[in-house]
């Protein structure tokens, strides 16, 4: 067995592409699914039944789908269903927002549902209005707890992006997988994709724990 | 002394399910009046004070406050709210501001005041409980007690016609109760219209102006509190009070 | 457009085979990860001090490297390492065993962790060895409030088979691939693969959300 890991030194532009590349669809998916999550929160939370009833529907739906199916699925079907052509990074990118919007609402829902209803009644009976007791009381005490957990779903989206690589979306797990095809190195290849996922992946990790303890909830 | 109405109840009527809390219950209350509701667990006391600003919705019957019957939609009810305080058995500040802030934050959301006079508001009423020095701490550092005198600080920020008062000594070690139910003599001294719902019946022989016992969802017997707890008219109404151990 | 079902029709023995090849390596994924979890969440509470530092490099490193790495990693990078060649079954079961075990190995610190440190002294003080006190104390305990989360990750098995189409894998997903590119009917047939994988999936995580429900107030010490 005659290794050669000079490949992975010959390649590293590319292989720096894609890492930035799958970093720009953890953030931009993030930056997306954050809101649109709050958004189905509030929708589920919301008195009217149809509203309320369209939100859960999307999330149950979400969660109980693997995601490498949604990825084929959107890339497949809906150029020929909506008649348009998207890029495959628009593809997998919209992809991930439907997943991880799905997850993030149910974060959002579980963090403002655990604060105490009596704190809504105080605030109620001073006088604010609904959004305001919201706004002012039950959402900053809710951001503590669904911050760790927002954290956790970030490294689970981080890692969740190798999946586009199966729509030919050229981040990090595409791009080694094309080197290794290129080159046939591939012990050291797939061995450099792992270590680099796990490069970037660990110190997050790490993070997450550290946030968990630090806004552990107390009551 | 008549003084004028400020709040009537009519046959209200509430359920929780199968659960009749409220089996048609009329009261009315006074200006300037305090009044006590005792009664067993689950008589229908603390549901009757939710009813009154909206917290619950009536079932049947109706409550009119000044004449004019509870409003049912958002912004009626929080119109109404302005004018009555509530304290609650918790306390339930806002343990992710200060006790300034919890006191400064409706008068500054609610009546758009600007923050400086918000907060001179705030001090003010934290001087009257007594609770100056701690202005600048968060509610987790304070004792049950002085949580409670904050909360009716907050309360009466607001400048409220009434003020709701659901078991506020309840949750209190003995050694705070005191302290509180002193702020709630003070205040009841200076004319403010009080309904309280209460164990405490030593406060209530001693401030109410006027005591209301319920049982099942039902007034049992209304009255002064010299009627109520020395020579009450219903003999379930002795019988409560001596199981709560008072000596008539 | 129109929509032509014979696809899925022609193929469905095609299909429905491949969705027993995706029940089987779930199964046999769930069985084999709680398995070895729950050896290394035990040795992650209680080994000694290098077992412990090993472990904890294991699960962290698994927590950040995807799924589709390890499984690809296992069945094209192990057999230049070794000389061992697994079939994509068996390495897919390998690779998502290995990289499950790491998830069960921390819903089992979190059990154990959250119960009472008074529990293990007063177990102590009645003169119970380390071993009898984990066996008949600590575990009855904590394993009622891991159930909810160990039957999530049924759940995550299934949906992670479903990556194993990218080694090759003849599971529902790799079935459903070959069957779209070769009729040119993409969406009927991950249409169909999306309600199939539904309606395995939505039973199991409404279970386990009421499983959540039930054993909640056990979870609190």
């Amino acid at each position: 067995m005659r290794l050669d890991w000079s490949v992975v030194w010959q390649n590293a532009p590319a292989l720096a592409e894609g890492t930035l590349l799958t970093i720009v669809l953890t953030v931009v998916t993030m930056a997306i699914a954050v809101p649109a999550g709050i958004v189905i929160a509030m929708m589920r939370f919301s008195g009217l039944r149809f509203l309320a009833g369209a939100a859960a529907a999307y999330v149950e739906f979400f969660r109980n789908l693997p995601l490498i199916l949604v990825v084929y699925w959107a890339y497949y079907v809906m150029p020929v269903a909506l008649d348009v052509q998207f890029t495959g990074f628009t593809t997998g990118l919209m992809a991930l927002c439907l997943n991880v919007s799905a997850y993030n609402s149910e974060t959002f829902r579980a963090g403002i549902g655990s604060i105490r209803k009596g704190q809504t009644e105080a605030a109620l009976a001073l006088g604010l209005s609904r959004w305001q007791a919201m706004r002012e009381i039950v959402l900053p005490q809710a951001a503590r707890r669904v911050l760790p957990v927002l954290a956790s779903t970030w490294v689970s989206l981080f890692k969740d992006t190798s999946l586009v690589s199966v729509i030919a979306v050229g981040e990090l797990a595409y791009t080694a997988m094309r080197i290794r095809s290129q080159t046939f190195r591939v012990l050291e290849m797939l061995t450099a994709m792992a270590a680099i996922y796990w490069a970037l992946g660990y110190p997050q990790a790490k993070l997450v724990d550290w946030l968990h303890r630090r806004l552990g909830v107390t009551e | 002394m008549s003084a004028p109405l400020i709040l009537l109840y009519r046959d209200v009527r509430k359920r929780f399910g199968d659960f009749e809390a409220l089996a048609g219950v009329s009261m009315e209350v006074r200006r300037g009046q305090v009044m006590c509701l005792i009664g067993p667990s689950g008589s229908g006391k603390s549901t009757l004070l939710r009813c009154t600003n909206g917290l619950e919705t009536l079932d049947g019957g109706e409550i009119l406050v000044d004449g004019v019957r509870l409003a049912r939609d958002e912004r009626g009810l929080r119109e109404m709210r302005r004018r009555m305080g509530m304290v609650f058995q918790n306390f339930e500040l806002f343990p992710h501001k200060t006790v300034l802030a919890n006191v400064a934050l409706a008068p500054r959301i609610v009546l758009r005041m600007d923050e400086a006079a918000a907060h001179e508001r705030a001090r003010g009423l934290l001087d009257k409980v007594g609770l100056t020095d701690k202005a600048e701490s968060y509610p987790a550092n304070l004792s049950g007690g002085q949580q409670q005198r904050v909360a009716i600080a907050r309360a009466l920020a607001m400048e409220p016609e009434v003020m709701l008062f659901d078991e506020p000594t309840s949750a209190l070690d003995p050694e705070t109760i005191g302290e509180v139910l002193t702020v709630m003599k003070r205040l009841a001294e200076e004319g403010m219209t009080m309904i309280v719902v209460t164990h405490e019946m030593t406060f209530a022989r001693r401030v109410a102006d006027w005591v209301v016992v319920f049982e099942r969802g039902l007034i049992l017997e209304q009255g002064p509190p010299a009627q109520i707890f020395d020579a009450p008219k219903v003999e379930r109404t002795r019988e409560f009070l001596s199981h709560l151990g008072w000596e008539g | 457009m129109d929509i032509d079902l014979s696809p899925l029709v022609d193929s469905w023995q095609y299909l429905v085979d491949g969705l027993g090849v995706t029940l089987l390596l779930s199964a046999l994924t769930v069985v084999c990860s709680l398995a070895l979890g729950f050896a290394i969440g035990l040795a992650r509470c209680y080994g000694p001090a290098w077992l412990r530092w090993s472990v904890v490099f294991y699960i962290d490193s698994m927590r950040s490297i995807p799924v589709l790495v390890v499984l690809v990693w296992t069945y094209f990078a192990f057999p230049i390492l070794t000389g061992v060649t697994l079939p994509p079954f068996w390495a897919a079961l390998v690779a998502l065993t290995a990289h499950i075990a790491a998830y069960v190995a921390e819903i089992v610190r979190a059990g154990i962790g959250s119960v009472r440190p008074g529990q293990t002294r007063a177990a102590l003080a009645l003169g119970l060895s380390r071993a009898q006190t984990v066996r008949e104390i600590i575990l009855p305990q904590s394993v009622v409030r891991m159930l909810p989360a160990f039957g999530s990750i049924l759940s995550i098995a299934i949906k992670d088979t479903a990556i194993a189409a990218v080694i090759a894998v003849p599971e529902y997903m790799k079935q459903s691939e070959t069957v779209a590119g070769q009729s040119f009917r993409p969406f009927e047939v991950f249409t169909g693969a999306a309600i199939v994988y539904f309606l395995i999936l939505f039973p199991i995580t409404r279970l386990v959300d009421m499983v959540y429900v039930r054993l909640a107030h056990l979870g609190k010490s």
